[in-house]
């Protein structure tokens, strides 16, 4: 048997097309997310759980009648699931922009892609409730079992199959989206509902056929991938944030680009796994990082459009709830009490991640960048804690040092890539690269992969604080919490808070006066990496441990979902969300997976109908009931009135 | 420096910006005269807020080089630029809603200072730009207003508030997009008087459909349409100009 590079023919085409086949299906689902993207401006990270629901409803269908056995239902096999679930599917994703997705096309585009996370929690959760992490068995359709000898290699006619229909639906979306009067008229609409509301056309109704088609696809991939992978309710998670990195190569404007790259970055995939299989799982994010540096418009895409900074911010600078000295003290002594009433490791929990909540919200709140890889800086700061503090032994203070310098260092490269690109890509980029660290992180021998680093002394501080004492390892942690907290608030209120102020505020004009914001942005996530990095540092140290979780997307979904509820852009917002998530995530640890369901219940109520948060709603009210008492007390009316303009 | 350095403070050749196939700026050569004020007028689409966003270089040219005191800026950043001297307003009223008056002018003023980068300064360190941060608003009548957020000014005093912070920065030239644009005869009076009043020992470079404001107010007016220069010249040449009569007027159909 010939061999090429010591590699057996049957090894290299065998993953070869094992890589077309994944191409086949980034094509698919990242064709589906161009198009909303590109006509919706919504980040669909749902369309992982929406794939996930395609594979489910197949499954689903052939076991009717064991799931209602009193109905007498037929079972109903994979050509019924190829027609039926996709619209199915499409018609659940039709409910969803109607319901949900409708309600934020105004907004900033940031709250669409929360939406979306909160509303892929949601189902990923209830699913997870329901079956746990097995998957399910699918079996391949009766007539194409089988495959044929191709003298090279054995070709499974099933899997040939999904690859000439996988490109077959490619070509026909591109040929409808590009080629045809609907195709033109929904870009047309993209550009400007208006004009084309204007021809008689109902916009809102076509926006939700165009989600709806979009979904459905997703769908339509979930029922082909069914016999391959198997049916779980993690599915769809994994395959999102390589398909937002798929998307991001791509780049923006260009149905064909995106099919090329998909199919193109499987089998680039593919190939690693021959060649160098401990990179397949990142080599992804590697093209993406090369793209970036070298072709940041994306492989097809245009000119990247300015977007700029998103001011979401719901603070009032002048309320009592944003005086940071005063809440400094009123801080310091709280938590001087609070351990004598409760659970000294529930208080240091919940510094921990306020303090990471802080740090998150100086980029997100302060300055307007919607980052979601911050998990990252965390969980990277952690692990390097861990290790020194453990294999090194260094002494705590300088563990977490070591921790912080690394986060540091990340930030100041990840930002360097992130700010390339604009807006929701920022959220993309920042994912994708949050990816990278945690597949390396599994990888890594010094990371000991799934159990983590473990039983990391706490030991002493400055050589005599025995942190082993829970009280000392408290007010320990309460004083690093009040440090960063201080830092934070000077940040803020520094002439440079002023400089990131006025980008958030309007980004054009503050280019106008001279500042080159890009590294205005540049200093304040580098900033922001490394509080983050404290307080995983330190968390390391508390808990004894540094794990995969740390690094996992869900801890980049914990600081943006503390600091959506507690109030983005306020001073206090941050602690209070994280206050509430850690109460919650402790009240219902018991209940296991409902967690997931709850925050991502959380994250949609939050945007739909508390986007100021606890803290910003309640900087309103103050100010409303200050204003009430001034005209009570005959103020007469405010000096200038309010235009229109 | 002072060798030779021409009249001008712009010289623009060549000028060309192509969108996608339509040419908006078609082959412009202008020259601003320092000490100027200089006026852009042209039926709509005619290229003049092109033309305007190529000068500050918030869009790159196509082709076609642009010269500032005699430095080619043709390859630089709008950033870059603003901090050469060269400061835009812009059609919409550019102002930073949530901070209060007298800090939107501040924010100007800080840039020279050289601590904009300092984040472990307290803001209190900004305290000695408050003197001429009320100079500013004194001269622009925005004084007894500076510590309201700006979002709450009606729509007249946000420009007027705009062109503080544009002066602040002491530009040498000053561009204006459409500064009298959506403001009532009372406000054009007062933006008018204050154009005038800061043009001593500036240049101004304006985009203006106000043409009695034009005709007071414009040194040498530069006529485009279709992307390209139509006629140039003082108000009283330019305005019994047959071709730009008919740009005005026959140029509809």
């Amino acid at each position: 048997m010939m061999t090429l590079l010591g590699i057996s023919p049957q090894l290299l085409f065998g993953q070869l097309l094992i890589g077309l086949i994944n191409g086949v299906f980034y094509a698919m689902m990242s064709l589906g997310v161009a198009i909303i993207f590109g006509m919706l401006r919504i980040g669909n990270f749902v369309h992982g759980a929406q794939y996930m629901l395609g594979a489910f409803g197949a499954w689903y269908l052939l076991n009717l009648p064991d799931l209602f056995p009193s109905l007498g239902l037929p079972s109903l096999n994979y050509w019924w699931a190829l027609v039926l679930v996709p619209f199915g599917v499409a018609l659940i994703g039709a409910l969803m922009e109607r319901l949900f997705i409708r309600k934020v096309y105004e907004l900033e585009h940031a709250y669409g892609l929360l939406l979306t996370v909160g509303l892929a929690m949601l189902i990923e959760g209830l699913f997870n409730v329901r079956y746990g992490a097995a998957g399910q068995q699918y079996n391949i359709p009766e007539a194409l079992k089988g495959g044929v000898n191709l003298g090279f290699m054995f070709m499974p006619y099933y899997r040939l199959w999904v690859i000439v229909a996988g490109i077959l639906v490619c070509v026909a979306t591109w040929y409808a989206i590009e080629r045809t009067r609907l195709g033109a008229y929904l870009r047309a609409a993209t550009e400007n509902p208006d004009l084309v509301r204007a021809f008689g056309i109902n916009v809102p109704r076509m926006l939700m056929l165009t989600y709806a088609f979009g979904v459905g696809l997703a769908g339509l991939a979930g029922v082909m991938a069914a016999p391959i992978y198997q049916v779980s309710p993690q599915m769809g998670h994994s395959i999102i944030i390589t398909i937002f990195a798929v998307v991001v190569i791509g780049g923006m404007g260009s149905i064909s680009g995106a099919i090329y790259t998909g199919l193109m970055l499987g089998v680039i995939e593919g190939l690693t796994k021959v060649f160098w299989p401990q990179a397949s799982t990142t080599v992804i994010f590697v093209i993406m990082v090369l793209v970036l540096i070298f072709r940041p418009a994306g492989l097809f895409g245009r000119e990247t459009v300015a977007a700029h900074a998103a001011d979401m911010s719901t603070a009032r600078p002048d309320s009592i709830l944003e005086n940071g000295r005063l809440w400094m003290a009123i801080l310091a002594i709280g938590g001087t009490i609070v351990p004598f009433f409760i659970y000294p490791v529930f208080g240091m929990k919940i510094l921990c991640l306020a303090l990471f909540a802080c740090a998150y919200n100086l980029i997100f709140g302060y300055v307007g960048l919607l980052a979601f890889g911050h998990a990252a800086f965390y969980g990277s700061s952690a692990y390097v804690a861990a290790f020194t503090a453990a294999s090194w032994g260094f002494p705590t203070e300088l563990a977490i040092l070591s921790g912080v310098a690394m986060a540091t260092l990340l930030g100041a490269i990840f930002g360097w890539l992130a700010i390339r690109r604009q807006g929701l890509y920022f959220a993309m980029i920042t994912l994708a690269l949050a990816q990278l660290v945690y597949f390396y992180a599994i990888q890594a021998s010094w990371t000991h992969g799934e159990d983590g680093i473990q039983s990391v002394p706490r030991g002493y501080v400055f050589g005599v604080i025995n942190l082993n004492d829970p009280m000392a390892m408290y007010f320990f942690v309460l004083a690093v919490f009040l440090i960063g907290f201080g830092v934070i608030y000077r940040i803020v209120h520094s002439p440079f808070g002023q400089v990131l102020k006025s980008i958030r505020e309007n980004e054009p004009r503050a280019i106008s006066l001279g500042y080159s914001t890009d590294r205005f942005k540049l200093i304040a996530f580098t900033l922001s990496a490394m509080l983050a990095g404290l307080a995983g540092g330190t968390k390391a140290i508390v808990f004894q441990i540094a794990s995969l979780a740390d690094l996992y997307f869900q801890t980049s979904a914990d600081a943006l979902l503390m600091t959506l509820i507690g109030g983005v852009g306020t001073l206090l917002g941050p602690i209070v969300g994280a206050i509430i998530v850690v109460t919650i995530q402790t009240e219902l640890a018991t209940l296991g997976s409902w967690v997931i369901v709850v925050q991502g219940a959380a994250f949609v109520v939050c945007v739909l109908f508390l986007r100021k948060g606890v803290v910003g709603t309640l900087e309103d009210w103050l100010s409303a009931r200050v204003e009430r008492k001034r005209i009570a007390a005959g103020g007469g009316a405010p000096v200038v009135e309010r235009s229109s303009h | 420096m002072t060798t030779h350095v021409s009249d001008n403070i712009i010289e623009a050749r060549g000028l060309t910006k192509r969108f996608y196939g339509f040419t908006a700026v078609d082959g412009v050569d202008l020259d601003v005269k320092r000490h100027s004020i200089h006026a852009l007028i042209g039926p709509n689409g005619a290229g003049k807020t092109t033309c305007f966003n190529l000068i500050t270089k918030v869009l790159q040219p196509s082709d076609g080089a642009i010269r500032f005191n005699g430095v080619d800026i043709t390859a630089e950043s709008p950033a870059r630029v603003a901090r050469r001297g060269i400061v835009r307003s812009f059609q919409i009223s550019a102002i930073f809603p949530r901070m209060t008056v007298a800090e939107n002018v501040r924010i100007a003023l800080q840039r020279p200072v050289g601590t904009s980068f300092h984040f472990w300064r307290p803001e209190r360190s900004l305290k000695v730009l408050d003197e001429r941060v009320d100079e500013l608003l004194e001269t622009v009548g925005l004084l007894s207003l500076r510590d309201r957020s700006a979002a709450d000014l009606p729509y007249g005093r946000k420009r007027v508030l705009e062109f503080a912070t544009t002066l602040a920065l002491e530009p040498e030239l000053l561009l204006l997009d459409e500064p009298t644009s959506g403001l009532g005869s009372e406000d054009v009076e007062r933006i008018a008087d204050l154009i005038r009043s800061v043009s001593k020992g500036r240049t101004i470079l304006m985009v203006e459909h106000n043409l009695s404001v034009v005709s007071r107010l414009a040194d040498r007016i530069t006529v485009l349409a279709r992307g390209k220069i139509l006629a140039e010249g003082p108000y009283s040449e330019v305005s019994t100009d047959s071709r730009v009569v008919e740009a005005y007027i026959g140029g509809e159909e």
